[in-house]
């Protein structure tokens, strides 16, 4: 064989609601090992793909208690154990000049965690990925839009993810190889 | 659909023109000029610039409250368009934000270069050291550098989130035109992006997640500059409105830039299609409000100066707006509440020869408004003391000459490297305006 093994079949499309279409056809057949992809966003083939983006929220907001509470307890023991300054008798105590530090550190934790949390549920960056050896796959940064069906399904026979493929009516389908 | 994504992608990858050429070579000599201001002042000390007892805060502070307004302005009005999800995002949000950030370096030069030993800065971090000193965190100034630091952060991960899909724009645009090199760097920065639908989803779950709490940093990083003045008892300073004043003025000077970058780009990188005639009206206008917004705090400066207040800050205010003060206070009311109304007018906003000078000059207004605090604020202090005036060193005009080119430089390569509009927010918006179309 001099041919490598196929890592799945790709489905191109030219209209966005083709592709959401699409997923929800392959979501009905039973395919779990699928993935969608599009130039620009769109939610109801996310939602048809069954993906939440709540997690990323809550990354952050978990991220952002927790650094807004390192902040403030660093600021504690600093002040009133490792340094304590007595400043015309105020207490070392004196937690609302804690706030203004919880507060930013705390957003800065957010946001550092609402990126990497993102990557991390996106399993990004990789340096590779089978979808890329699809033809024309460059242009789903463009204006083109592909389903892609793994060779992980249980589904998954070649011939038959073909023709449930062609019968979504697509500009064309093609196995990925690493070729 | 490959429309869209075809001129703003050349726009990135054809060579430059000469006018861009020009306009980086006068950059790069500014930056040479800020080079020098910055080794004088690490060389020589803060005593190279006019700063003395009772102005302590001279161009540093009015140079260092200035940028951020313009980084706040910009940022604040990114992040509104991104959770309001409104049309003209697409045209300006990708350039607020690339002005905000190049703002924020510029303004991240002041208070580390005022600090006098520049190079002990870290001294404000919370660290373990041998001399077993920790930073006291009721300070003003460990507030001041966390808050920069956030701001600087956040401000940067805004821009890049929204940027990684079109950063693998760019790597399939190079990689099909064969630049091979250039397709790779995109695509490291593009950390394997694939348009994978469900990437998108959690993508801009995290994007409108960072233009939200963006938002409260915003406020924080402006009152905070304001209440540092606000706590003195100088007379001119010492007043609960400080804040809202500080940031209400900053506006205009953010958007004010905006709308003068809108009509540069989109003439000098043949974008009129995207940033078009509507978007230049919105635009316009909301510089035009903002402007309405900073009339009524002049004019609610003057009232409760002037009506309420008690002998020693009208005395304050009276030196402010009518004596010596008179022409930055004026020339600020003029450049920033004023000259912005002309933009109601359709005609003048659509054009470049007027809504370029008009934004910068509001920009400049802004510098005016904080040179009449900072400076003039002291024409009448607390105590009768010998002031010797203040007036800046040639070190001090090279600093703010310097960060003006720095930030050119910045807008300048950011517009050649980097889609000036954002693609996929184009392409999302186009598909969106033809489904409506097909209902009807």
């Amino acid at each position: 064989m001099s041919h490598p093994p196929a890592f799945g079949i790709m489905a191109e499309f030219t209209e966005g609601d083709a592709l959401t279409g699409a997923v929800r056809a392959a979501r009905a057949a039973g395919w779990t090992r699928l993935e969608a992809y599009s130039p620009y966003p769109l939610p109801e083939a996310a939602e048809a793909l069954g993906v939440s983006a709540a997690p990323v929220g809550y990354i952050a907001l978990a991220a952002g208690a927790v650094g807004a509470a390192i902040s403030a307890g660093a600021a504690w023991y600093v002040s009133v154990h490792l340094y304590p300054v007595n400043v015309g008798g105020r207490p070392p105590n004196a937690w609302p000049v804690f706030m203004p530090t919880t507060y930013l550190v705390g957003i800065l934790w957010a946001c550092a965690a609402a990126l990497i949390g993102m990557l991390t549920l996106n399993r990004l960056p990789r340096l590779n990925h089978p979808a890329f050896f699809a033809r024309g796959f460059n242009r789903a940064t463009e204006d083109r839009f592909f389903l892609f069906l793994s060779v992980e399904d249980p589904l998954y026979e070649a011939d038959e993810a073909s023709h449930f493929l062609r019968s979504l009516s697509p500009l064309r389908v093609t196995e990925v190889r690493s070729t | 659909m490959s429309d869209i994504t075809v001129p703003v992608a050349e726009a990135a990858l054809r060579p430059g023109a000469w006018s861009f050429r020009l306009s980086v070579a006068a950059c790069a000599m500014g930056i040479i000029v800020l080079a020098a201001s910055v080794a004088a002042v690490l060389v020589w000390g803060v005593g190279v610039w006019g700063n003395n007892i009772p102005h302590v805060w001279g161009f540093d502070l009015i140079a260092y409250a200035w940028w951020i307004g313009i980084a706040n302005a910009a940022s604040l009005f990114a992040s509104i368009l991104v959770l309001r999800r409104h049309g003209l995002r697409t045209a300006v949000n990708r350039f607020a934000e690339a002005a905000a950030l190049a703002a924020i370096l510029a303004a991240g030069f002041y208070p580390i270069l005022h600090l006098g030993r520049a190079w002990l800065f870290y001294w404000t971090l919370s660290y373990p050291s041998y001399t077993g000193l920790w930073p006291q965190f009721g300070s003003a100034l460990v507030w001041d550098f966390w808050g920069i630091m956030s701001h600087i952060i956040v401000t940067s991960l805004f821009w890049y989130i929204g940027l990684i899909p079109d950063l693998a724009t760019m790597r399939d645009r190079a990689a099909m035109a064969g630049r091979t090199t250039l397709a790779r760097a995109y695509g490291l920065l593009a950390l394997g992006w694939r348009g994978s639908v469900a990437h998108w989803h959690r993508h801009q779950a995290a994007y409108r997640m960072v233009a939200a709490l963006v938002l409260p940093l915003l406020l924080w990083a402006q009152t905070v500059v304001a209440l540092e003045f606000a706590t003195t008892v100088v007379p001119a300073w010492h007043q609960a409105r400080l804040p809202l004043h500080v940031i209400v003025t900053g506006l205009p000077s953010g958007l004010g830039i905006v709308l003068a970058l809108a009509a540069v780009l989109r003439v000098a990188l043949s974008l009129e299609r995207f940033i078009d005639d509507k978007d230049m009206d919105l635009l316009g206008q909301l510089v035009a409000c903002a402007a309405l917004a900073a009339g009524l705090a002049y004019a609610h400066e003057l009232l409760v100066g002037f009506l309420e207040e008690d002998p020693t800050t009208r005395a304050a205010l009276a030196a402010r707006v009518l004596g010596d003060g008179a022409t930055a206070y004026w020339g600020a009311v003029l450049l920033v509440a004023l000259l912005p109304q002309l933009l109601w007018s359709a005609t003048l906003r659509r054009h470049a020869l007027a809504t370029v000078p008009i934004g910068l000059l509001a920009a400049a207004g802004v510098w005016l408004d904080r040179w009449s605090i900072v400076v003039d604020g002291l024409l009448r202090p607390h105590l009768p003391s010998m002031s010797r005036g203040y007036s800046p060193s040639l070190a001090e005009w090279g600093l703010l000459g310097g960060t003006i080119a720095l930030f050119g430089l910045v807008l300048l390569l950011f517009g050649r490297v980097i889609p000036a509009v954002s693609m996929y927010e184009t392409r999302h918006e186009e598909s969106e305006a033809e489904a409506e179309e097909e209902e009807r």
